[in-house]
């Protein structure tokens, strides 16, 4: 094994290990036991949360901002492909050149979104006050791993070392701050399916304007 | 600021919370998305208001104790100590720039209970006893009064024996009466205080409406107040108390259904708080009286003339009973069954924005500049559908619409619920 795999390695575990400590510890915690009588459908609700609540019609965070939108779903999809290609990198799959080239090419776009979103943090003011450095080193360990990944897909092994390196810090620094959000999102959508879903309110009513 | 009083309010993180507290404080990515959904940044545009920044403050200070960053490196991510400013900025934002309407929660591109976030926010300035002066005195005076605005309860049986009267003339019948403490009666039908004090014509119109759906009810002189301004301020002490009042006036009346008044947050507060501040589930029925009267319709028990309102009529939907309590047809319902012109609003229903005047922004005078700032949000709303009556089943809302309508000069008439039907009603 090489150094660069026995690094990445090594952080995988680190980083799974204080995931599920995470997780492990949001389970203990336990729900508070609601003793109002539900008006609702609780799993209706949390269904509708993961799927027409996060809809772009639906969610004005989404329909107003639809280019920042956009390139946060690139960046993230990005971000699912790179960790996919990671393990079959490590595995020594080889990808037809054309293949290659292809996913090298969506990934340095998904890089460029994520540029973009980096430069709009650092550029607007009002998301510059929001900010804290690990806004920042994340955003940016992400990117450079996607590129580096785009990189070692179209140019071969000259940077695989430094995509092992860059993947391997990115899966240490993931536990650290923002970057949680991998396991957090999925149980805070959970939490607010089961908020709205119980009363009522999601699914919406069918003949509610939007 | 002592040490003492600090750890009274990082008490609320001991054993670092729940599982949904820990969830929404490790949540919110500050992308900043949810700006736009917030009545105070859509007005002011200040930044201060976006609500990531609420959330932000909240959880900066969970980080600075609970977290490993947090703890070791904090400027990594901005983690705050909980002292005098932090305190200071706190009170500000969470009670003077928020009204829990939770319309940012629904819109987070996460899923961050903001709202949430905020309560707890409240819950700890609580603890360290930095809630408003005016919004204390609110909860102080329904603790030690049984009702929010201190009305004795000799003012109160005679403002409701002179609204029977009123009632028994317009009906031209000894039998629409008012009934009070009656016990074994099926409904115990609740107010909002704000009835007795200023709309006491909204409590006739609730009488005649019972009247002509032949309802056995009763209200009680000792426990009628709906509201629970004790949610708002964070103090589940004093929210408990309140509610435990009413479950146990439900007991010594031995009614078998709480129809809530017009009023969201008390609605809030006690169909879906109290059994939780009791640790119990409802030992009897609980509707509000918007469910309640689109029932009477639909059962045939009231009927309504649909040429008593020729004018535009459009509805504000309360975030209390709508977005975070699910009635949201029934008004709907009831509207359409009479009224020609039903103009919605845009956007309505759970995506509504809020009137400025929930979370205890009415009660809390030392924000009322704020408040009738973001307040220009709503006017905006109604001018836009050209109605002239807005109908909204909340006496809360009912009260900030009417400044509204003073403030923006909309020329609008403002009723609730029960009012718009009592007048339609045929006999």
């Amino acid at each position: 094994m090489t150094w660069f795999s026995l690094f990445f390695l090594i952080s995988l575990l680190i980083c799974l290990a204080s995931l599920g400590y995470h997780l492990l510890f949001l389970l203990r915690s336990g729900q508070t036991p609601d003793f109002a009588p539900p008006s609702g459908n609780i799993r209706a609700g949390i269904l509708y949360s993961f799927t027409g609540a996060m809809s772009p019609v639906k969610k004005e965070s989404a329909f107003l901002h639809l280019p920042t939108y956009a390139a946060g779903m690139v960046y993230h999809l990005g971000t699912f492909i790179s960790i996919l290609l990671i393990f079959l990198l490590w595995a020594d799959v080889v990808f037809p050149i054309a293949l290659s080239l292809g996913i090298a090419a969506f990934l340095l776009a998904s890089a460029s979104c994520g540029t973009g979103i980096l430069i709009k943090r650092s550029v607007k003011r009002n998301l510059r006050a929001l900010s804290n450095p690990d806004d920042y080193i994340s955003n940016t360990l992400v990117t450079v791993f996607q590129l580096l990944t785009a990189l070692t897909l179209a140019f071969g092994s000259v940077f695989t070392p430094w995509l092992f390196v860059a993947a391997g810090l990115l899966l240490l620094y993931i536990p650290m701050g923002k970057l949680k959000h991998l396991l957090y999102f999925f149980a805070a959508r959970c939490q607010l399916g089961l908020f709205f879903g119980r009363r009522g309110v999601w699914p919406p009513h069918k003949n509610q304007t939007p | 600021m002592e040490k003492a009083v600090i750890d009274k309010g990082l008490k609320v993180f001991e054993n670092g919370g729940d599982a949904k507290l820990i969830t929404h404080l490790n949540s919110c990515v500050h992308c900043g998305l949810c700006a736009e959904s917030c009545i105070y940044y859509k007005a002011t545009g200040d930044d201060r208001f976006i609500p990531a920044r609420k959330v932000e403050i909240v959880a900066s200070v969970y980080r600075r104790y609970h977290t490993f960053a947090g703890r070791f490196l904090p400027a990594l991510v901005k983690a705050r100590e909980l002292n005098e400013d932090t305190a200071n900025e706190m009170v500000d934002l969470l009670f003077g720039a928020c009204t829990m309407c939770g319309r940012c929660t629904m819109h987070c591109s996460i899923g961050v209970d903001i709202a949430y976030l905020v309560k707890t926010g409240r819950t700890m300035l609580s603890e360290m006893g930095m809630v408003p002066a005016s919004l204390q005195s609110t909860v102080k005076a329904a603790v030690e009064t049984g009702n929010n605005m201190g009305i004795p309860a000799a003012e109160f049986v005679d403002t409701l024996k002179w609204m029977e009267d009123e009632l028994t003339d317009e009906l031209n019948t000894k039998e629409a009466k008012i009934p009070i403490d009656v016990k074994g009666k099926k409904v115990l039908y609740t107010l909002n205080p704000r009835e007795p004090k200023f709309f006491p014509l909204s409590i006739s119109a609730m009488a005649k409406i019972f009247y002509a759906a032949r309802e056995s009810w009763t209200l009680s002189s000792r426990m009628y107040d709906i509201t629970n301004y004790a949610y708002f301020s964070g103090n589940n002490d004093e929210a408990r108390l309140i509610a435990k009042r009413m479950w146990d006036e439900m007991d010594q009346l031995e009614c078998s259904t709480l129809v809530l008044a017009e009023c969201g947050h008390g609605t809030r507060a006690l169909r879906w708080e109290s059994p939780n501040y009791l640790k119990k589930p409802f030992p009897f029925r609980v509707k509000t009286s918007v469910e309640l009267i689109a029932e009477y319709i639909h059962d045939g028990k009231i009927r309504l003339d649909n040429e008593k309102f020729k004018e535009a009529v459009t509805l504000h939907d309360p975030c209390n009973l709508v977005r975070n309590g699910g009635v949201c047809m029934e008004q709907r319902y009831i509207l359409q069954n009479f009224i020609g012109d039903f103009r919605e609003m845009a956007p309505n229903g759970t995506d509504n924005y809020c009137c400025g005047g929930g979370g205890g922004q009415l009660a809390m005078s030392e924000y009322n500049e704020r408040r009738m700032k973001t307040a220009g949000v709503k006017a905006e709303q109604i001018r836009r559908t050209g109605a002239k009556i807005v109908v909204s089943p909340c006496h809360n809302c009912v009260d900030q619409l009417t400044q509204i309508n003073f403030a923006f000069k909309l020329n609008i008439q403002v009723k609730t619920m029960a009012e718009l039907v009592a007048d339609a009603i045929i006999l």
